[in-house]
């Protein structure tokens, strides 16, 4: 089939193999793939509404013991500039979330040996009884599988208690890139294969939650791969109809181990066409400004998004490898409307909540994204004394603390 | 392609952003294929008596900032034409030496001359919007035998942008000497920046509409990597301010030639080094 032929098939509705989906990827001109991706955005949201969520991205712990060769976000167990957030400090983020018109936390974290199951129960049930309204968009399905072996409970078991605790739905971080070859590579296959990754998103569509995947290029896989990680995708999607949205970014080297330099722009566009093409059967993609910036962020939405994603508020793990664009929400919507779409706040459903909240009410203007916790602060949260710890270093903090 | 008034009036307000960019691509290619130059600029400072070492990989010297006197220039330009080889040096915005030139009382073309006698080669920058005269400003640059590194926008305009682009097709239609027009403004409210959709515009429709002007131009240093990389896709062909230091500064993992070069191959273009006189390195 010739490039054109591709195209043709996808104007009309067709769905690309991973062959065709290669080719268009390879050789096809970047307005070409735009023009396609555009289309299918148009045909799956012909109102001309572009959303975006009010939400708060919240790091509870930076201690992590997968050490991911692409992370510059986590601290080894015992380091001292480890930390972990306090219940009292993530309410306190969650008020800040509440004023400027949020409604969930996207809650992620490192896999901290001392923070048992029962540690992220209790936070999830605290904030359901103090916020009943609240979303929580948290653990990527490495945490959970992180939380099955330390809990040594199966994965299903650990998706019901947090459900039952108050997970709302499941973001799709941690998936990289879905090949075992590359996660290898990376140091994260250990955290979760591709299998484990996919297996724990369709353990939690099964359960009625909904949840967003993602794909991180630009490190060592090939384009093949990165096909392949679109065909993985698509195909559980098919199998559960669980997936919301897909957001894909471009790894961000610096302060690394893996190093490396970060994909261009360019390249950001093409993937996230393509990966419009390739996932017919995904209502939603998000634009990664975060990592792109707020002009090729939105330049996303002529080349497939249809999400600008969150306001975010808060960020961390992007910053720590170099990037640290911000866009409050009169930014977003006036990005949104420039280029041309109507701007509508969203939930984690993608359901619209309504027009942009400054609009209604005055809500403070936020020129920069707020971080997990202030310079210089290190202090260790009381409650942390409720739950034992398993690591040497986790221990002893807590006979210090007692 | 030619692209008539009403035409560009027209796509100025158009959100097909893919479609626009896309003709003007076509027209870019048309004209340069996919030979994408760009320069490695050595700043120094417009004092007299600042530094005036340069890396030796500078493919233009460029003294930036405004002189307090118009003898303060000229002497700047001495120091640093002296120590820059064979190297290029190009100075000022030709806004501030009209200034001068208006509040000593001198003609701007004296003053012109006196700085192209001193060893200066190219006055660096023409802001459009900042000339009191810019027809005869830039006429004079030219009588003076010196060159313009490139025509600029300082401000986002008021004016829309097919006014402002007819304005800046009849200042060439004018004087004839203008290489380069880098239309992204170099002055922006931080609070209210200008979005990817107008930057892209903005490019796309100065190759359309200015179809007198060999280069469409941006400004690597000021744009940043993924922007000005995008910008090479929908009309642009040379990139400015490039850094010639080619150690890797701290927290960063690719020299600035390496990671321009990559930029340019993987927008599916061909990088060519220029320098100062537009000749290719
Ligand atoms: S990416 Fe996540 S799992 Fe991997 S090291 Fe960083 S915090 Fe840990």
């Amino acid at each position: 089939m010739t490039i054109q032929q591709i195209a043709d098939k996808v104007r009309s509705g067709g769905r690309v193999d991973a062959e065709q989906a290669l080719r268009l990827y390879r050789e096809a001109p970047t307005p070409l793939l735009g023009q396609l991706a555009d289309q299918i955005r148009a045909r799956k949201h012909p109102e001309g509404i572009v959303t975006y969520i009010i939400d708060r991205n919240v790091n509870y712990t930076n201690v992590c013991v997968a050490r991911c060769a692409f992370c510059a976000f986590y601290r080894p167990v015992g380091s001292s500039e480890g930390y972990v957030l306090g219940f009292d400090e993530l309410f306190r983020k969650i008020d800040e979330t509440i004023a400027v018109g949020g409604v969930q936390l996207l809650l992620q974290g490192g896999h901290n040996p001392d923070l048992p199951i029962e540690w992220y129960e209790d936070l999830f049930k605290a904030i359901k009884a103090r916020y009943p309204e609240f979303r929580l968009h948290a653990l990527s399905p490495p945490e959970v599988i992180h939380l099955s072996r330390l809990s040594q409970q199966p994965v299903s078991a650990v998706l019901d208690r947090l459900i039952a605790a108050g997970m709302d739905s499941v973001p799709g971080g941690g998936a990289e890139i879905l090949v075992d070859r590359v996660r290898k590579l990376l140091h994260c296959y250990g955290k979760a294969s591709a299998d484990e990754w996919l297996d724990v998103m369709r353990q939690a569509h099964r359960k009625g939650l909904r949840t967003t995947a993602t794909m991180m290029y630009g490190t060592v896989e090939t384009e093949e791969e990165r096909i392949e990680h679109l065909m993985r995708l698509r195909s559980l999607q098919d199998e559960t109809g669980g997936f919301t949205a897909f957001i894909a970014w471009s790894y961000q080297p610096e302060h690394t181990e893996l190093a490396g330099q970060e994909a261009t722009g360019v390249d950001y566009l093409r993937t996230l066409a393509l990966s419009r093409i390739v996932l017919d059967n995904f209502p939603s993609l998000q634009a990664s400004w975060v990592t792109q910036g707020g002009k090729v962020g939105q330049l996303s939405l002529a080349y497939g998004a249809n999400d600008m994603g969150s306001v975010m508020i808060e960020e961390n793990v992007v910053r720590a490898a170099g990037a640290s664009y911000c866009m409050d929400e009169v930014e977003i919507v006036r990005n949104i409307e420039d280029a041309g779409f109507i701007a509508k706040r969203r939930n984690m459903h993608y359901e619209v909540l309504g027009d942009p909240i400054f609009r209604e009410r005055e809500v403070p203007r936020m020129l920069e994204l707020a971080k997990a916790r202030d310079e210089g602060d290190d202090s260790v949260p009381a409650e942390l004394l409720n739950y034992p710890a398993r690591s040497r270093a986790g221990k002893a903090l807590r006979v210090v603390q007692s | 392609m030619t692209v008539t008034d009403a035409e560009l009036d027209t796509l100025s307000t158009s959100h097909d952003i893919i479609a626009i960019g896309a003709a003007a691509d076509d027209e870019r290619r048309r004209r340069h294929g996919a030979r994408t130059t760009f320069v490695r600029v050595a700043d120094v400072d417009a004092a007299p008596g600042a530094p005036t070492a340069t890396p030796a990989s500078a493919g233009e010297i460029r003294i930036v900032g405004t002189p307090l006197t118009r003898e303060a220039a000229i002497a700047r330009v001495r120091e640093v034409v002296a120590a820059a080889g064979n190297t290029p040096v190009s100075a000022f915005s030709l806004a501030d030496l009209e200034r001068i030139a208006a509040a000593e009382q001198v003609p701007l073309r004296t003053f012109l001359e006196e700085l192209k006698l001193a060893g200066l080669e190219l006055v660096a920058q023409a802001p459009f919007d900042q000339l009191r005269d810019a027809r005869l400003a830039i006429e004079e640059v030219n009588i003076a035998g010196l060159g313009l590194a490139r025509l600029t926008i300082d401000k986002l305009p008021t004016a829309d942008v097919p006014a402002l682009y007819r304005q800046i097709a009849a200042l060439q239609h004018d004087t004839g000497v203008i290489k380069t027009f880098a239309p992204l403004p170099r002055s922006v409210n931080p609070a209210v920046p200008t979005t990817g959709y107008d930057d892209v515009r903005r490019i796309a429709l100065a190759r359309l509409f200015i179809t007198n002007i060999p280069s469409i131009q941006v400004d690597w240093s000021l744009y940043g990597p993924k922007l000005a990389q995008v910008a090479l896709t929908v009309g642009a062909d040379d990139l400015d301010s490039v850094s010639p230091i080619d150690e890797v500064p701290e927290g960063r993992r690719r020299a600035p030639l390496e990671e321009i070069r990559r930029n340019i191959a993987a927008a599916a273009l061909e990088p060519v080094e220029r320098d100062g006189r537009f000749d290719a390195r």
